[in-house]
């Protein structure tokens, strides 16, 4: 491991700030993760402080009745608990449940490994120890080691070599309702050009999304993409639909080739659905994907 | 084929590997048999493939990132490291810990010498000549330890009955451990700043320890106070030696990384450190146990002398031999 360390792996090293992270796994597939910046860290950590505060606020006031019994006991345990809850809190969250916290559940934070893997229970450990020098004071090494750090790590993530991810719930996207809707432009306004699948997609993407923007802002959006298909298209119909309604109009475009390509309805003759299947980019021959 | 119908017919397959793996992360407990895992390494690569496809093709960011989590969950359970159970404590102690000890010796020397030659010469100068003790302590504080370990108060301390003995103790039990290991991890800790905190915790702790030593001694309470610190000392002065030797690890990779870079050394060289650090924490329980309930017992000193030797013994001969094949 000591042989050959090319200066790539410098965490310090200049690149664009960024909160993507990209690891590379054994069947050489790239992984994106979103890294956790210091400022949702920081609330999945006054979440934790306010869980251990409370429980050491509860066993405090155990501790006051057992000590009217046994004032010596009592008082090894509460100590006892004082050591746990702050060497061994998020060594043992972290190690047993899945680098996760509380606190970081709550938020959606996990910690993993740099390559990507889930941390074990060492890793968990060397982390959280190296914490004591991070938090001396008041966090501020931590913090200055989050924001040099490419990967927001601080010393003790940087020792155990983890890093802290932003975990994203996603869903399978679905089709955008309000397309079943519109009509496909008819083929005689256009010309042979077709779009590529990735122009396609990226009007797709959006169409999802539509929601995210009003009308206005959404227009505004589509319009340089609009402008540039209806010049390759030569567009021949309403040229109002274009100027005024640029939204409207990639999603027509949007339509006309993504819906009809299946040939599954044989009344839209007005449409491309006639142009020969074959001339659409095919993705890979050879598969059988009912497999 | 589009976006379209790829996603018609792919997506059978990714519901089939979203169900396998809730199917596993629900129930803790809950192992794939052999058909389920040779159906989720199959759709394992098969979503490789499709996250591969629908990046190069471009088909889509939502798609995309639908793909990418779906896969990174796989890829997490399929390289999950086995969880830890209790065999393996034992397998540390007796083990793996000596072992790492020993490949990283010299670090533990080093660590030894800063903190046994201040602790020695200390100890010598205060017992030659006891007004240095208030350089390093103040009048108040060695007006305690005296009156800690005069004679009245140590009667007055074992005149108990058995109960109320285990019982006082137990309070000093706690806080033994929170106060000594603390100090050890945090002396592990500090090594990452070069090493600076590491050594600083080292000499300032054998000089307090030093001072204290020869103050009492040439107060008269030679006899108490040796007896009493005898036997836990073995755990608890090596353990806290061997802290630092794992601080000076972290130190050593921080200034001379050799041929990686620093933070590079700080990883490879940390899992060792980390290892000693967590073997010293052990000691430290072991010698919060003997300092609480057996050091201060009222036992003639002549069995705690005799018991005190032969820890000093048994953790030499555990460091040294312990785990060899």
């Amino acid at each position: 491991m000591s042989i050959d360390t090319p200066t790539t792996d410098n965490p310090f090293r200049n690149e664009p700030l960024s909160l993507d992270y990209a690891v590379e796994t054994p069947e050489t597939v790239v992984l994106h993760y979103q890294l956790a910046g210091p400022a949702v860290r920081m609330m999945a950590y006054m979440l934790d402080f306010i869980i251990r505060a409370t429980a050491t606020f509860v066993i405090s006031i155990i501790v006051e009745f057992a000590g009217l019994l046994a004032p010596g006991f009592a008082m090894g345990l509460f100590l006892l608990w004082l050591f746990i809850n702050g060497w061994g809190y998020y060594a043992i969250c972290e190690g047993f449940f899945h680098g996760k916290t509380i606190g970081k559940h709550v938020l959606g934070l996990r910690v993993i490994h740099e390559n990507g893997h889930p941390i074990n229970f060492w890793m968990a450990v060397n982390r959280n120890f190296i914490r004591a020098v991070d938090s001396t004071p008041l966090y501020i090494p931590g913090l200055i080691s989050m924001i040099c750090s490419r990967k927001f790590q601080r010393l003790g993530d940087l020792t155990a070599g983890t890093v802290v991810i932003t975990e994203r719930r996603v869903r399978l996207p679905r089709e955008p309702v309000i397309l079943e809707k519109i009509d496909p432009i008819p083929l005689n306004q256009l010309n042979q050009y077709k779009p590529d699948e990735q122009t396609l997609a990226v009007i797709g993407d959006f169409l999802s999304r539509r929601v995210a923007v009003d009308y206005k802002r959404g227009h505004e959006l589509s319009r340089p993409l609009a402008h540039e298909m209806a010049r390759k298209f030569q567009f021949r119909g309403d040229p109002e639909l274009v100027r005024k309604f640029p939204m409207a109009f990639i999603a027509r475009i949007y339509v006309t080739f993504i819906r009809n390509d299946q040939n599954t309805d044989p009344e839209a003759s007005t449409t491309p659905s006639t142009e020969p299947k074959t001339k659409l980019p095919v993705f890979i021959t050879t598969e059988n994907w009912d497999e | 084929m589009n976006k379209k119908t790829f996603m018609k017919t792919r997506q059978p397959a990714w519901e089939e590997f979203s169900e396998l793996l809730a199917k596993r992360q629900k129930a803790k407990r809950y192992y794939l048999s052999g058909a389920e895992v040779q159906q989720f390494s199959t759709l394992y690569r098969e979503l490789c493939n499709d996250l591969s496809m629908v990046r190069s093709r471009k088909l889509g960011e939502d798609l995309e990132a639908y793909l990418n989590a779906l896969v990174s969950r796989g890829h997490n359970l399929f390289y999950q490291s086995p969880p830890v159970n209790v065999g393996q404590f034992w397998h540390f102690v007796f083990v793996d810990y000596p072992r790492t000890f020993r490949a990283n010796w010299k670090y533990f020397l080093l660590a030894s010498l800063l903190f046994f030659g201040p602790f020695l010469c200390s100890w010598v100068a205060v017992q030659i000549e006891p007004e240095l003790a208030e350089r390093i302590l103040s009048s108040e504080q060695l007006e305690d330890m005296s009156t800690m370990y005069s004679e009245e108060s140590v009667e007055e301390r074992r005149d108990v009955s058995v109960v109320q003995f285990g019982e006082e103790r137990s309070g000093m039990f706690g806080f033994y451990i929170f106060n000594n290991v603390g100090i050890a991890l945090r002396t592990f800790a500090g090594g990452i700043l070069f090493g600076v905190v590491t050594v600083y915790t080292l000499i300032s702790n054998g000089l307090v320890l030093g001072t204290v030593s020869g103050f009492l001694l040439s107060e008269g309470h030679g006899d108490r106070f040796l007896s009493f610190i005898i036997s836990h000392g073995s755990f608890e002065l090596t353990a806290i030696a061997i802290a630092g030797g794992a601080g000076l690890i972290l130190g050593h990779s921080m200034i001379h990384p050799g041929q990686q870079t620093r933070f590079q050394a700080l990883k490879t060289r940390g899992v060792d450190a980390l290892k000693i650090a967590l073997g010293a924490a052990v000691m430290l329980v072991v010698a919060a146990f003997l300092e609480a309930f057996w050091s201060p017992a009222d036992i003639p000193n002549f069995f705690k002398y005799t018991m005190g030797s032969t820890l000093w013994l048994v953790v030499a001969l555990y460091l040294m031999f312990s785990g060899r094949k």
